[in-house]
């Protein structure tokens, strides 16, 4: 018996500090097309990188760059930082670490797998999947038989997957001790949250279901009652005594 | 280095009658069913893990194909997902027994009715997790 080829194409690249997989399923897709989706991640590296001295965020950081004349993508980003922070109760605070100097990456990699997500779906392409560092969208279905399975990754056992959400379209972030190399603090009191190990958000935007998870993990154990209260987004805690809480509508391994 | 593809079960292939041993004998040949159970270990690349070195991931599938006459239905499960090179914080690599797993996994693992094509994770490990867990899963359809 010959299994049948998996269709499409897929690459794994690292950029912006992380492993970027993107999966594309339609029997159309190409190589050009994970070329142009991957040129996508690195313009926006370049534009917002603070590892870049050219990047227009450490342009800005050093005073070289009024924030007026900074491009739009750079603006949108980082009032949507300062909304974010409000929405969050301050939990989500991409000023925390350093006032004096800005960092949106927090946020950036989110919106930059929604924006990639927009492209390859305004080229036609209907089924595909886009994760970056662990921050998953998908798109349509993995196979003509089959919906996307996004396996959440446990937060302490790193061979063992803790729960199979299923689903078509998706976006998942999730966060937990050891995000992106630093540990997530509570920004009020600059220590790690205690009592939790990871939360997940689903929802429609990738780069707010990571805000989410980022503030809600910082919250601690009061971190599932304000996720109960979102609109639109459904979250999965992880506490450290092993006890998972789901809102009402969190996706199952059921689609 | 180890091999990519290690067959840790040989093939094992039953005969299966159906009915009683009198139907069985007076069944025409086109009723017979045979299952073939095979397991086999995928590994996945190995995954960078940025500050504490590398990740590999392999996952154990079972195959279970029903002939019915010139019918081949084949099924595929997996079994489990273990990561033989992990490094913990003081360097040294470590194993986990999949006994200690707590109840999650057990459900997680019941509750994947085909594949896992993408994980979602939070850590620096996870990257290279996810990594190679793609790779794992990528090899194992074209088994």
């Amino acid at each position: 018996m010959v299994a049948a080829a998996l269709p499409g194409v897929r690459r794994v690249e690292h950029v912006m500090g992380m492993p970027i997989v993107i999966d594309l399923r339609d029997e159309g897709a190409s190589d050009g097309m994970l070329d142009r989706a991957f040129d996508e991640f690195r313009a926006v590296d370049a534009r917002f990188s603070t590892y870049k001295d050219d990047s227009e965020i450490t342009r800005i950081n050093r005073g070289e760059l009024a924030l007026a004349d900074a491009h739009a993508d750079v603006r949108a980003i980082l009032a949507r930082c300062d909304s974010l922070r409000s929405e969050t109760r301050g939990f989500f605070d991409v000023g925390a670490a350093s006032p004096e100097a800005l960092d949106p990456s927090g946020l950036v990699k989110g919106w930059s797998v929604d924006r990639v997500a927009a492209l390859l779906s305004a080229q036609g392409l209907r089924d595909f999947a886009v994760s970056a560092g662990g921050d998953v969208v998908t798109r349509g279905r993995a196979r003509p038989d089959d919906c996307w399975r996004v396996g959440i990754q446990h937060p302490t056992i790193s061979e063992a997957v803790a729960k199979v959400v299923a689903g078509t379209d998706l976006a998942i972030a999730t966060s937990g001790t050891y995000a992106r190399g630093h540990h997530i603090v509570d920004p009020h009191t600059g220590r790690p949250p205690v009592g939790v190990l990871s939360v997940t958000i689903t929802g429609p935007s990738l780069a707010t279901a990571d805000a989410y998870a980022t503030a809600a993990f910082a919250m601690g154990t009061n971190g599932p009652a304000w996720t109960a209260r979102l609109k639109g987004y459904e979250a999965m805690t992880i506490l450290a005594d092993e006890r998972v809480l789901l809102t009402p509508g969190f996706p199952g391994a059921d689609a | 280095m180890r091999r990519p593809l290690t067959i840790i079960l040989t093939m094992l292939a039953l005969t299966v009658t159906s009915g009683n041993a009198l139907a069985a004998a007076m069944a025409p040949k086109a009723a017979l069913k045979k299952i073939i159970v095979a397991k086999k270990t995928f590994t996945g690349s190995l995954g960078q893990a940025d500050r504490w070195g590398n990740v590999q991931v392999t996952i154990v599938v079972t195959k279970t194909t029903t002939v019915t006459g010139t019918k081949k239905v084949a099924k595929r499960h997996i079994d489990s997902i273990k990561v033989p090179v992990f490094p913990d914080h003081t360097g040294r690599s470590q194993y986990i027994s999949e006994n200690a797993l707590p109840l999650l996994i057990q459900e997680a693992l019941k509750a994947q009715s085909t594949h896992i094509y993408i994980i979602s994770g939070a850590t620096y490990t996870s990257d290279a997790f996810a990594q190679s867990l793609q790779a794992a899963i990528t090899r194992e359809k074209a088994w």
